[in-house]
């Protein structure tokens, strides 16, 4: 983040006075000459991630935001719940008031201000609302947020605070969702409340809020509330609908960019890819996976260019300084007034001048800065300095920054030491200025007398095989594939049937109403084709050994052995359609899974034209004690298939079942037009669960209407169950590849937010719904997503180097004990087939990650971890010995 | 150390306590001066001789937080 100058307003650009800034500002940062300037940049591809306003709900005069102090909106809640918000992460009432105000009437406003007893959310404010905005579709992300909201919220305060949330249906679809949202009920005791609030008084001297509502049973209900919070939804503003227009990209009623589900990242215009929310309503990790797949999607286009532009910067010879005495330079950074403002740096430097083996101690006002750094290497060159410690933020973040100014004057990186006066000093002991100075001597010293044991070290180059495997040839893997393999890498696909494409053959149309049989057949035409890919059919994964860059297994292809070495693998082995046991499933022709119905559109079944009153009942097998996840996709599969029915004849009776509607994004508006065609929705719920009657002649459903309270029967001639996706359970496949499986069988990604197209272990990527249940675009996406982080594996092919700081076994010591072997994490360590040491333990440089467990347990002293090595902690443990 | 002369020598995990640490600092919280922080790689690197120097060296309390 950088400062501007807004010309519009500064006196010193509109008429030559103040210029204040320029001379208060330490690093003579401002310029006043700069002026706007239009850049030209020739690009092959465009990614447009414009993102979404948060919806403004002042235009509701029935909520009264903008007139009730205590209605607030669910961003506004997000920063009181913040540590770092208005009210320092305390939750209380008047939140929009300021924390120490200084007018009169907010002063005599905020005597008012208590601890709330009650909080309401109410959902799909700016959402799921065409009549007091324009606004149809879901926004998808507000549930979870009201729900994560409440809960933090208590959290906080404890019982004290109820929390209630107004919805029309808990849309929780997302992985590990459900079971989050069910916590929140059980254990948190968060009221869920079905039902939409008309509208919100507020009493003129408590200012509690009073709303009155319609509950499940028809009962109007009044209640007051302290502090009332609007889940406003996402919405994309005029702005980036005008720019769509005009850069020629369709977009859809909503305002998102029209996407096919077979390229959900391309626009209607050749060239350009859409990532997060402009592309639909979504969450977080959906828009990291959008904004992968879209990479993936821009650089396929590109591939015959890369690397064309790319500089390389010149390296600097490194000296060796093993055997020298150390020469140390210690810097302190006075961090602008950061740390300067606590911390006497200068008594600091001067007493860091005083430590042995220090040669050189120097300030600097920003020790980070440019000038700063080339100033370091001149010193390093003048002053023939071989340690550098630098005192001033966290190293895990600046870290890296001055082991590289250390490369660029000729020292290994790791005579590098980094000691944090600020976050872990200045900032928190800003009160005791004396305190903190003296605190700053003593880690420095610390630091110092590291710096003093470090030793340069080596980073091992690790060859990277460019050949890829991809387990699993459906829609996920078969995007994955084709983009690596357009991208210019050699992919082999293995599929254990006879046959490409997974799941998706059995699908009839998505969500968007493209034919998927047909749009699957020229994915696996362009896959088949494609030189770089090789699809191994009937073929299973016996082995893996290996790392990243360097796996090698032994496939079983048509009941032949094969070998294959690969560098990288995606694992998008998939889930299958559950096979109910409940709502008598396999007792009659009649009764089917969504898939059977799909099967009978896609063959145009005769059966379809005699259906005269069809049912679907939701859930089956989803959302239950035993399978606590929401399937995702199952909703809209049966509105798409119950508009089919009733398209098709438009006299069929369509009834669906039901426990929420989870139509989220876009698809709610099919969950609209499903009931404009007259398609009956009837909610259930789970203790009184649908009852199906299977009799000769007739096929009978019985269930309480939630409107009535009365129990319906319903003869049909068609009932199908939305069966949940299971996921496949593959242990075997999870063991060889040292990636977690989840309780439901779910491969864990390595981040459920930020990584959730790869696993924790280097070189293995996961996608579609093997990872969770998702629709064929989402496949697609995660897909094309995995292949893009695999890609910047490949992209370092040249330049990929293990960590300095591993451990190392001195196998002179090493006792054949084993310890290290079964303690080790990341299966680093391994006996010595052959040599002098046979028998002794060795850890592989490229599977160990440094954690140090190997070195704390090895019972002979005989493991070593570079960079912080037993006598580098014991010496930083001796230099308290001043302190304490 | 501080006035009240305890002396606590902590030793932080690389990936999560020193991160908070960090994040004590960032949020601007404010605590006793009376700890001095070893930064180590994991948790998994401790050994009882680091606690047992400590202790020898005069601290009143070794934390480790991974």
């Amino acid at each position: 983040m950088k400062y501007c100058i807004d010309p519009s307003i500064c006196l010193k650009l509109l008429k030559d006075k103040c210029g204040t800034c320029e001379e208060v500002c330490p690093t003579n940062a401002i310029d006043y000459s700069q002026t706007e300037t239009e850049l030209t940049i020739q690009a092959g591809s465009v990614i447009f991630a414009p993102g979404f306003k948060p919806f403004d709900p002042s235009r509701f005069d029935n909520y009264q935001y903008a007139n009730y102090a205590n209605v607030v909106t669910s961003m506004e809640f997000e920063r009181i719940l913040s540590a770092t918000g208005p009210t320092g992460g305390h939750v209380t009432t008047l939140p929009k008031l300021p924390a120490k105000p200084k007018k009169k009437a907010d002063k005599l406003l905020a005597e008012k201000r208590k601890d709330p007893k009650k909080i309401a959310w109410f959902q799909c404010v700016g959402s799921r609302d065409i009549n007091k905005c324009d606004n149809a579709y879901c926004s998808s992300v507000c549930c979870m947020y009201a729900v994560k909201e409440a809960v933090i919220a208590k959290e906080h305060a404890g019982d004290d605070l109820e929390c209630s949330i107004f919805f029309m249906d808990m849309r929780t679809p997302g992985k590990e969702f459900e079971k989050y949202y069910e916590n929140a009920k059980s254990s948190y005791g968060i009221n869920f409340i079905r039902s939409r609030v008309h509208s919100v008084t507020e009493d003129p001297d408590s200012l509690d809020l009073n709303i009155n509502y319609v509950d499940e049973f028809g009962q109007m209900v009044s209640d007051t509330y302290d502090m009332i919070v609007l889940s406003i939804g996402l919405e994309i503003p005029d702005e980036t609908r005008e720019f769509a227009k005009k850069i020629g990209i369709d977009i859809s009623e909503g305002g998102f960019a029209k996407t096919s589900s077979f390229e959900p990242v391309s626009t209607s215009r050749d060239g350009i890819h859409v990532a997060g929310v402009f592309n639909s309503p979504k969450d977080i990790p959906e828009s990291v996976l959008d904004a992968n797949a879209a990479a993936s999607a821009a650089g396929d286009s590109l591939s015959h260019v890369r690397d064309t532009l790319t500089q390389v910067p010149e390296k600097v010879e490194e000296i060796n300084v093993v055997g020298e005495r150390p020469r140390i330079g210690v810097f302190i950074c006075d961090c602008g007034s950061n740390i300067k403002g606590v911390v006497d740096c200068e008594a600091v430097t001067e007493y860091a001048k005083s430590l042995p083996y220090v040669d050189f101690a120097y300030e600097s006002m920003f020790a980070c800065s440019q000038d700063a750094q080339d100033k370091m290497v001149e010193y390093i060159k003048e002053k023939n300095l071989n340690r550098i410690v630098v005192a001033a933020c966290t190293p895990k973040t600046h870290e890296p920054l001055f082991q590289e100014t250390l490369s660029n004057s000729g020292l290994n990186k790791y005579l590098f030491e980094m000691t944090n006066i600020r976050n872990h000093n200045s900032w928190v002991h800003k009160n005791n200025p004396d305190i903190a100075t003296q605190k700053a001597k003593d880690l420095v010293r610390m630091a110092v007398a590291k710096s003093a044991l470090a030793e340069p070290l080596a980073e091992e180059k690790i060859n990277l095989n460019d050949t890829i495997m991809v387990v699993g040839g459906g829609i996920a893997g078969l995007s994955a594939a084709k983009s690596l393999a357009m991208q210019g890498y050699e992919t082999h696909i293995i599929e254990k049937k006879d046959i490409l494409g997974g799941e998706a053959r059995k699908i009839y149309k998505t969500a968007q109403g493209e034919s998927v049989q047909d749009e699957l057949d020229k994915l696996i035409d362009s896959v088949i084709t494609n030189d770089n890919i090789k699809v191994h059919l009937n073929t299973t994964l016996d082995s893996v050994d290996g790392f990243v860059g360097n796996f090698r297994s032994t496939l079983t292809e048509n009941g032949q052995p094969i070998e294959l070495e690969y560098g990288a693998a995606v694992l998008a082995t998939g889930a299958k359609g559950y096979e109910p046991t409940e709502y008598g499933y396999g007792s009659d022709d009649r009764i089917m899974t969504s898939l059977g119905l799909d099967a009978l559109f896609v063959e145009s079944s005769e059966k379809l034209d005699a259906v005269k009153s069809a049912v679907f009942i939701q859930c089956v097998g989803s959302r239950e004690p035993d399978r606590p996840y929401c399937s995702r996709v199952c909703c809209t599969h049966s509105i798409d298939n119950a508009i089919e029915l009733k398209e098709r004849n438009p006299e069929t009776d369509v009834y669906i079942l039901y426990r929420d509607i989870r139509a989220y994004g876009e698809r709610e508006l099919l969950y609209k037009k499903a009931r404009e065609l007259g398609v009956i929705f009837i909610r259930y719920s789970t203790d009184d669960k649908p009852v199906v009657q299977v009799e000769k002649e007739t096929l009978t459903i019985k269930v309480t209407d939630h409107v009535l309270g009365k129990p319906l029967e319903i003869e049909a001639d068609l009932l199908t169950l939305a069966s949940a996706l299971i996921p496949r359970r593959d242990e075997q496949l999870a063991n060889f590849f040292k990636v977690p499986l989840n309780d439901e069988g779910f491969f864990v990604e390595k981040h459920a937010k930020l990584g959730p197209a790869e696993f924790a272990t280097d070189g293995v990527y996961v996608c579609g719904s093997g990872h969770y249940p998702k629709p064929l675009n989402e496949a697609v996406t995660q897909g094309r997503a995995s292949a893009s982080r695999l890609l910047t594996l490949l992209a370092k092919k040249d330049s990929l180097f293990t960590s300095g700081t591993i451990a190392t076994i001195d196998f002179e010591n090493c006792c054949s004990c084993g310890v290290c072997i079964s303690i080790c994490p990341y299966s680093a360590p391994d006996f010595q087939n052959e040599g002098r040491f046979a028998g002794k333990a060795d850890i592989n440089p490229v599977l160990c990650k440094g954690c140090g467990l190997c070195v704390a347990s090895c019972r002979s002293g005989a493991i070593h971890l570079r960079g912080f090595d037993t006598n580098q902690i014991l010496t930083q443990i001796f230099a308290l010995d001043e302190v304490v | 150390m501080s006035e009240n002369n305890v002396k606590i020598v902590s030793f932080l995990c690389n990936w999560c306590s020193y991160g908070a640490a960090d994040l004590a600092g960032v949020s601007r919280l404010e605590y006793p001066a009376d700890i001095r922080v070893i930064r180590i790689p994991c948790s998994g690197r401790m050994s009882p001789k680091f606690i047992l120097s400590a202790l020898r060296e005069g601290a009143d309390a070794v934390w480790v937080s991974g």
